[in-house]
């Protein structure tokens, strides 16, 4: 089969969708079928700029490519979806959450106005069109699912995806506490250093970058080491980082779902999330996989703590949390999306 | 910055319309979710991103707001598609014939004019009265509509048919929270069928005593309450003395809210016929459905849109009343799985938390939509321009067909 997988691209910026797409492709070329990647750039400000990047999908024909047809299209986020094709499978990452969950909170790019509330209601609008014209809709957890089912009145199929491909082993714990992330506001990672600042025997070591790394940095000022700022690192470092840890952190507010908590998990390593963060959620079981605790310094820091003092649990968590990733595969993945 | 802020223009209570009952169930929840000021006749209009207009038949109720809409396009809500009464109350009423006219020639030419004449001048019986459905006289408000919420397909068409080709959507109307309220129990029947609203001939009331008393002779112990003041030129008693139903039958000329919710709960089945229709929805139908009552409605208009298995709708035709004696002895012995369907129907399509999400989509796209729009067209046509696109309203079209503008 000819397969387009269709995934907007933010240049410069590579976090977990483009990781996601780039793996779809590599699966489904695996099983024999023909697969490319199609994107474009994508840039949703100022105002109602979103909208003309939705359009650019709109006129992408992707019906047949040198004379040859395209069997099936794939699409992963908002607006690639928005592509047309008489055999689209949407399988949603997530949407333009700005216009959803987002709105009205400080993660919203849309003011009061009424051109920006127009132009959120013309996502909508555009959602509707784009997914309700869709073979089938996927989501990636049942936290994207539900938002599908409340905002937009559709009724997707959850389907998980497996994480990246990594050397993942396990390795006994050095002690600290690694959050795998990009550096922004949403992801939280404010609660993990001033959890580490309240208590002088936990360290966290932070991988990734983003607009949030400045604020983070100054946050960490004077903790004298105990908070490690690495960066971005390849697939190799960052399987030895999972593989030494204590525990992972991961408390994003509301996310979608994140390969994150599945990278641990395959390092059997427990996962140290809040109880509002959407879709790490469904895999993280407190005190089974993990624990899960209020989005509030005080308890993150007690729950460092905690696992600091109790590493034979937090090993056994971890080997729990294994089991869970391992039942989601590419093979069944592929299934769903080519059936 | 403030929310999106909207003038609204309706008649509120205490003023006797279904329209004001209406607004007053809409409001508190339209609220929460969008800026809202309440205009008032006779005062300066409120300042606003956006107006929304409540258009009813009624021209003591709204005249003063189709006035508001002349002077300020805006969305109008239009709960009935025929407004004739409405407007010759604003136009003749007020003694401006000449404009009653107009509105007739925008219907239907120089026809409608001569047609209008003819009830100026008396040679014509009045048209309001005698035909309204045929000379609906929807165009004066359509014509200033900057957007149209409509309650049912029927009037969504009608509209389009008319001419109307700016935006509009579909909004249900929403359901009254189901009141903690017993069932009135000095009044019985076996079965007590309920029918609330204006009594007249619209209504269907002569078939409806007609199959009342033909259920009576197999069911003596059958009851029907009429709830709601007779037409002025429609003499119930005499119609019930010549039929014979006078013990039969149970007349409430005017209830207050709280008696009429415990009177139709205590009905068995309630019956909303009517024709011809305007186009209207009925409180009195989202009522019985929110209490989870068999109901029997006519086939037309948006009665016709509820679903089969919700109401049992009777054919106006030559076997109406046949149909309506039968429906309603159905709707007695199948009282629980109708009420049943009715009761999560109207949870389902008719919550006011989705009618107000509606209001407040409909609101923010009217008021900043059109701005969007250019903007994004504009770009389209820019971007076609600069490579030489020969057909840049192509480009536009499929624009609109992704919902990206509208």
């Amino acid at each position: 089969m000819r397969v387009a997988v269709c995934a907007p691209q933010v240049p410069f910026v590579r976090g977990g969708a483009e990781v996601m797409a780039d793996d779809l492709v590599a699966a489904l070329r695996s099983r024999g079928h023909e697969a490319e990647l199609v994107t474009i750039p994508f840039k949703w400000y100022p105002g109602s700029r979103v909208l003309d990047q939705a359009f650019l999908w709109r006129l992408v024909d992707l019906t047949e490519s040198d004379g040859r047809t395209i069997d099936r299209v794939i699409a992963t986020k908002f607006p690639a979806y928005c592509v047309r094709h008489p055999n689209k499978v949407v399988w949603v990452l997530h949407q333009f959450r700005q216009a959803y969950d987002y709105d009205r909170t400080e993660l919203s790019q849309f003011s009061e106005s009424p051109e920006d509330r127009a132009t959120r209601r013309a996502v909508e609008r555009l959602d509707a069109v784009a997914l309700g014209e869709a073979r089938r809709v996927f989501a990636t957890s049942q936290n994207v699912a539900a938002r599908l089912a409340r905002y937009n009145g559709i009724q997707a199929e959850v389907l998980p995806h497996p994480p990246q491909s990594l050397p993942y082993r396990t390795a006994a714990s050095e002690g600290f506490v690694l959050s795998v992330n990009r550096l922004d506001r949403a992801k939280r990672i404010d609660l993990l250093i001033g959890a580490v600042r309240s208590d002088p025997s936990l360290r966290a070591v932070i991988v990734g970058d983003g607009p949030d790394r400045d604020r983070l940095e100054g946050l960490a000022a004077g903790l004298n080491g105990q908070v490690e700022f690495v960066g971005v690192v390849d697939g190799d470092d960052l399987a030895d980082l999972y593989a030494r840890c204590l525990a992972v952190y991961y408390a994003p507010v509301d996310e979608d779902f994140g390969m994150v908590p599945f990278e641990a998990f395959l390092s059997e390593k427990p996962v140290l999330t809040t109880s509002d963060a959407g879709g790490p959620l469904e895999v993280v079981t407190d005190r089974e996989t993990g624990i899960v605790v209020a989005p509030d310094v005080d308890e993150v820091a007690r729950a460092c703590a905690y696992l600091v003092g109790h590493v034979d649990e937090a090993q056994a968590w971890g080997r729990a949390g294994r089991a869970v990733a391992e039942r989601v595969t590419w093979d069944a993945c592929v299934d769903a999306l080519l059936g | 910055m403030s929310a999106v802020r909207v003038a609204y223009y309706s008649p509120l209570p205490p003023s006797p319309s279904g329209i004001a009952d209406y607004s007053a169930l809409l409001l508190p929840a339209l609220r929460e979710r969008i800026d809202v000021a309440v205009a008032e006749p006779g005062k300066r209009p409120p300042r606003a991103d956006i107006a929304l207009y409540h258009i009813g038949n009624e021209p003591e109720a709204h005249g003063w707001i189709v006035d508001a809409l002349r002077d300020q396009p805006g969305i109008v809500v239009l709960h009935e598609y025929v407004l004739h009464h409405l407007i010759a109350g604003i136009t003749i009423g007020r003694g401006d014939g000449r404009a009653y006219l107009d509105a007739m020639e925008r219907e239907l030419g120089v026809t409608g004019r001569l047609l209008g004449l003819g009830v100026l001048d008396n040679l014509l019986p009045l048209l309001w009265e005698t035909q309204p459905e045929r000379f609906p006289l929807a165009g004066t408000v359509l014509d200033r509509a900057h957007g149209l919420i409509v309650h049912s397909r029927f009037v969504a068409e009608r509209a389009r048919a008319a001419g109307y080709d700016g935006r509009l959507w579909r909004v249900p109307h929403p359901a009254w929270p189901r009141p903690d309220v017993e069932p009135a129990s000095d009044v019985g029947g076996d079965p007590l069928i309920g029918c609330f609203g204006h009594l007249n001939m619209n209504k269907r009331i002569p078939e409806l005593l007609a199959a009342f008393a033909s259920l009576r002779r197999s069911q003596p112990g059958a009851r029907l309450l009429l709830a709601g003041p007779s037409g002025e030129r429609f003499d119930l008693d005499r119609r019930l003395e010549r039929l014979g139903l006078t013990d039969g039958v149970v007349r409430f000329p005017y209830l207050p809210e709280s008696r009429m919710w415990s009177l139709m709960a205590a009905c068995d089945v309630l019956v909303n016929t009517r024709f011809p229709t305007m186009g209207e929805t009925s409180g009195s139908v989202i009522r019985a459905l929110t209490l989870g009552k068999p109901l029997v409605v006519s086939d037309v208009g948006w009665f016709a849109e509820l679903p089969d298995g919700v109401v049992l709708k009777v054919p106006v035709d030559e076997l109406e009343v046949p149909m309506l004696e039968a429906a309603i002895g159905f709707a007695a012995r199948h009282a629980d799985e109708l009420g049943r369907a009715a009761a999560a129907y109207v949870a389902r399509e008719h919550s006011l938390e989705r009618a107000a999400d509606a209001y407040a989509a409909a609101i923010e796209v009217a008021a900043g939509g059109d701005a969007v729009d250019g903007q994004v067209l504009l770009r389209i046509a820019e971007a076609a321009a600069e490579v030489g696109h020969s057909d840049p309203s192509s480009l536009a079209r499929a624009a609109f067909d992704a919902g990206i503008v509208e």
